[in-house]
Formats: structure tokens, C-alpha cells, sequence
């Protein structure tokens, strides 16, 4: 479904990417390791628009998308839950969660999608009208990613679901994530733990210093310890 | 009650609604664009002198001249966004260059009525003539009519920021613009929307004053500075703030005018001001650089 061919992207003068080939198929869950400063969080930036590539294609359906802007590539359908949350301060839990709906098809369906999210999320709903600037670390990483699925995502991309927060909450997150893939969804999960994400993943990229290094079925290399060790320390 | 109360309050009232009409267009922009439209003032002179050539020119009636003056104030401002503010979005520089062009606007657009229309002191019509006395305060039916539209104005702003999807999508932009455009938000466009509404606003402000101050190339620098005032003192970018302080300062003004003389109204407002600022530098609803709209 998503193809990224020789992807590079950078900062000023500085190269981050050096040409990125990576592939996520319909349905599945792809994980991409490596350590703070090597450029997972640059990586989902340039593939969804926020950070206009140099160099490289980044292909949805086949279909060119490398130099749409941000909010057509989230209109496509793939949709960045970015690093920080990122949420609408002065707007209450439901309505940034309504803002995940705004485009036009999802809007007239954000009753129903709002039904699905507090499924996953319960207090989100009892907890409806408080300012998301007042919640806490782990509500708001629940709220990112509520609102993301209020949109007609094909693909989630989560930049570090687990950055900063306490180890109770870090498992519900993933486990929230797991019932989203169970529901279908494509996942694309940018992480520095491989304890988290081996539930999720179904293949594992190892990205060190802008290069994907390693390629593999998760099972093959999440096991293969000595390996992680090396590169994620 | 006195003559010369009923004169402060009404006056008073007249003021703060025309300065929060023409405050809610500067501080939506500021709210959304981060943008000092320094053109506000010239937009409302656009929107005037379109009614004023439909009225006098076409021989329409001024309900015919309203809905095209605001509309034609509404496209101009849009037309601003494309050619001058659009291309420096999201660049170095953005402040300084917006800041210079909304300058420039204003010097071309009284230079433009001036050669299109003459100097000369222009009349537009009220839409609703006539008058009634209160303690022999003469109050005039368009007086009514002005602050009837700006306070439904508010009304109506506040409803569609809160209520309706783009509203909301204005809301979202100026709180956290990334995060929109990953909404699927389109985020330029949006700028380009708050602005014509600002600009409608403006018009609209320009239409309904013309008959009490006279129409001339120059006349919206007044009501900008002002307008200017009150959306620092309400708070940059704050529609409450525009609003509270629009009557806030409106009525000042309109009271130290009437017991102190016309010498004091301007001075007292900018004593105010600076007390303002020193008890409050974010302005009454101060958003500061965190809060927005």
C-alpha cells in the first residue's frame, strides 16, 4: 500500500535520510527500530508532507504523493500521529477529536467513529468537555490517538507511542494499538523499544544514522537479541 | 436622567460597538494568521466606496449598496491574501514583509480614491434614517442599527467558531497548525477565509459609519488605530476581549468627552491604555503567546 523509494530529507544544510526503500503492505504492521537522533521521527515527517522530501518518491496505491502537501496526504488517507501529541490546547477532549473528522466524508460519519473511539478510550467520553491543555501525559497520548482514528485512516503512523510516559500507561497504549491493528488498520510504528512493539510488528526495519541497516520478519529479529543490542543499545 | 448622561451612555455604546466591529476583524487575523493587518483601515474605505459608487453612480438603493460594499471589501481582502501575504507564509521574514505590504496597501488605496473619486467629503446614505430624542440626546435609527449589527456579529463569530466545522478548523489552525494540516486542514486556505471575513467585517464597519463621519480616502485610519487599541487592551487575538473592550474603551471615552471635554477623550484612552498594559501586558483576556482564538 505504501511504498517509499530512496527517500531523503534533511534539516538546513544537514542530511538526515540518505534514501530510504521501505514497503507496508494492506493490513500490516510494520515497526521501525532505532535509537533517539537517528531519524524515525524525520522519516514519518517526510512521508506525510510535513517535511518536503529532497529526493526520493513516496508512493500510496502506487500512486506518486511525494510532494502533496500535508493535508492531502492526510486526506488520502495516511494519517501521522506525531511526536509530542501535538493536540488543540484550547479545545476540549471532544473537540479535538472531532477535528481528527474533518474531512468531508469522515465528518458526516464522526458520530459513529466517535462510538468507535469511545470503545477504545472510555473516559474520553465522560471527560467530553475538559480542555485537552489540563490532561495529563498519558490522556493526551490517548486523545493523539483518538483523534487520529476519527479520520478515514488507512494507515496510522505513530511517532513513539510510548515517549514519556509511565510504564502502566506505556502498556495500555500498546495495547490499544494492538485492538486498532486486530480492527484491520495498517500500522507504520516509529519506536526505540523493541520490547513494546513486538506484538504489533509483523516486519521490523532497523534504521541507524538516516540508513535502514536491517530488513526482517519480526519474529526473525526481535529475538535475535544480540543484534538489537547492537544497534539499540 | 441628565442630558449629559444619556449623552456619555449612548455615545459611549455607539463608540465601543463600531470599535469591537472593527476590533473583531483585526484580532480574527491576529488569532489565526498572525498577521497585523495594517490594511484593515484601507478595506474599510474599499467597502465604503463601493457602496458609495453604487449608490451615487448606479442610483441603487443603499440595501442594494450594503451587501455589495461588504462583499467587495470581503474579495479585496481575499485578493490581499493571494498576491501579498500568501507567498511569504511560513517564511523568513513573514512579520516584516506583511507588516510593510498592509502599509503599502493603505498608501495605494487612499491614493487610488483619491484619483478615482476625488477628495472631496463623500455621503452615503443611512440604511434606516430618522431619529428620536431621550433627554434631548438626539439617538439616530443607524446609531441603533450599528450596534444592533455589532453585537449580532459577535454573536454570530462566536457561534461559528464554536459550532461549525470550519469554525473549528479556524480554531484549530491558530492553536496548533501542524496538527491541522495532519487533520486533513488545509491550512493556507483557511488563512485566506478568516481574512475575507475580516475584510467583510471591515466593510460592513465602513457602510454603516459613513453616514456619521463623512466618507474621505483617509477615513478608516481612524477607526483602525482605534480598533488597534482595543485589541491590544481586550487581549491580542481574543473575540471576547474585542468585544469587552470595545464598550470598555467606547464608554471611557464616550464619558470623559462629555465631562471633561473633547481635548481629554484621546489622551484619557491612551492613559488608560498604559495602565492596562502595566497591570496586565497580555491585555484583559491576554492570550499571550499560548492561547489563541
Amino acid at each position: 500500500m505504501l511504498e517509499v523509494k530512496g527517500l531523503v530529507a534533511g534539516y538546513g544544510g544537514g542530511e538526515v535520510l540518505h534514501g530510504i526503500d521501505l514497503a507496508v503492505d494492506e493490513g500490516e504492521g510494520v515497526v521501525v527500530l532505532g535509537p533517539n537522533g537517528h531519524g524515525k521521527t524525520t522519516l514519518l515527517r517526510a512521508i506525510t508532507g510535513l517535511l518536503p522530501p529532497r529526493a526520493g518518491h513516496v508512493l500510496l496505491d502506487g500512486k506518486e504523493i511525494t510532494r502533496w502537501r500535508a493535508d492531502a496526504i492526510a486526506a488520502a488517507g495516511l494519517v501521522h500521529i506525531p511526536q509530542g501529541d501535538l493536540l488543540f490546547p484550547e479545545m476540549t477532549v471532544t473537540e479535538n477529536l472531532l477535528m481528527g473528522a474533518y474531512h468531508r466524508p469522515t465528518w458526516s460519519e464522526r458520530r459513529a467513529r466517535l462510538g468507535r473511539v469511545y470503545e477504545l478510550f472510555p473516559w474520553l467520553e465522560e471527560r467530553g468537555g475538559q480542555l485537552s491543555r489540563t490532561l495529563s501525559g498519558g490522556e493526551r497520548r490517548m486523545l493523539a490517538l483518538g483523534r487520529g482514528l476519527m479520520s478515514k485512516a488507512r494507515l496510522l503512523l505513530i511517532d513513539e507511542p510510548s515517549l514519556g510516559l509511565a510504564p502502566l500507561t506505556t502498556q495500555q497504549i500498546y495495547a490499544s494499538i494492538q485492538k486498532v491493528k486486530d480492527g484491520g488498520m495498517s500500522l507504520l510504528i516509529a519506536d526505540e523499544n523493541a520490547n513494546h512493539v513486538a506484538g504489533l510488528a509483523d516486519r521490523v526495519y532497523l534504521l541507524e544514522t538516516g540508513s535502514l541497516v536491517r530488513e526482517g520478519p519480526a519474529g526473525e529479529l526481535l529475538r535475535d537479541k544480540a543484534l538489537l543490542e547492537s544497534y539499540l543499545g | 436622567m441628565s442630558t449629559q448622561l444619556v449623552q456619555a451612555v449612548w455615545g459611549g455604546i455607539l463608540f465601543g460597538s463600531v470599535y469591537g466591529l472593527m476590533a473583531l476583524g483585526l484580532t480574527l487575523v491576529w488569532g489565526a494568521v498572525r498577521l497585523l493587518n495594517l490594511a484593515h483601515g484601507a478595506i474599510f474605505v474599499v467597502g465604503s466606496y463601493i457602496a458609495y459608487f453604487v449608490v451615487s453612480r448606479l442610483n441603487l438603493p443603499i440595501l442594494v449598496a450594503l451587501p455589495i460594499g461588504v462583499l467587495g471589501a470581503a474579495a479585496f481582502a481575499y485578493l490581499m491574501h493571494l498576491i501579498f501575504i500568501r507567498p511569504v507564509i511560513g517564511k523568513p521574514g513573514f512579520d516584516n514583509s506583511t507588516l510593510i505590504a498592509t502599509v503599502g496597501i493603505s498608501i495605494a488605496v487612499s491614493a487610488a480614491a483619491i484619483l478615482i473619486f476625488n477628495p472631496e467629503y463623500k455621503v452615503i446614505p443611512p440604511v434606516i434614517g430618522g431619529n428620536f430624542t431621550v433627554s434631548n440626546v438626539q439617538i439616530t435609527k443607524q446609531g441603533l442599527l450599528v450596534i444592533a449589527s455589532s453585537l449580532a456579529l459577535f454573536g454570530l463569530v462566536y457561534l461559528f467558531l464554536t459550532y461549525t466545522r470550519l469554525g473549528m478548523a479556524i480554531r484549530a489552525v491558530s492553536q496548533q497548525q501542524e496538527a491541522a494540516s495532519l487533520m486533513s486542514i488545509p491550512v493556507v486556505r483557511t488563512y485566506g477565509m478568516v481574512i475575507a471575513i475580516s475584510g467583510a467585517l471591515a466593510g460592513l464597519a465602513g457602510v454603516l459609519l459613513s453616514p456619521f463621519f463623512f466618507l474621505n480616502p483617509n477615513s478608516g485610519f481612524n477607526p483602525m488605530i482605534q480598533a488597534l487599541i482595543v485589541t491590544i487592551f481586550g487581549g491580542l487575538g481574543s473575540v471576547r476581549g474585542a468585544l469587552v473592550a470595545g464598550f470598555v474603551l467606547g464608554i471611557f471615552e464616550s464619558f470623559v468627552e462629555v465631562y471633561y471635554g473633547v481635548a481629554w477623550a484621546q489622551p484619557g484612552v491612551f492613559l488608560l491604555i498604559i495602565l492596562m498594559l502595566i497591570l496586565r501586558p497580555n491585555g484583559l483576556f491576554g492570550i499571550g503567546e499560548v492561547r489563541r482564538l
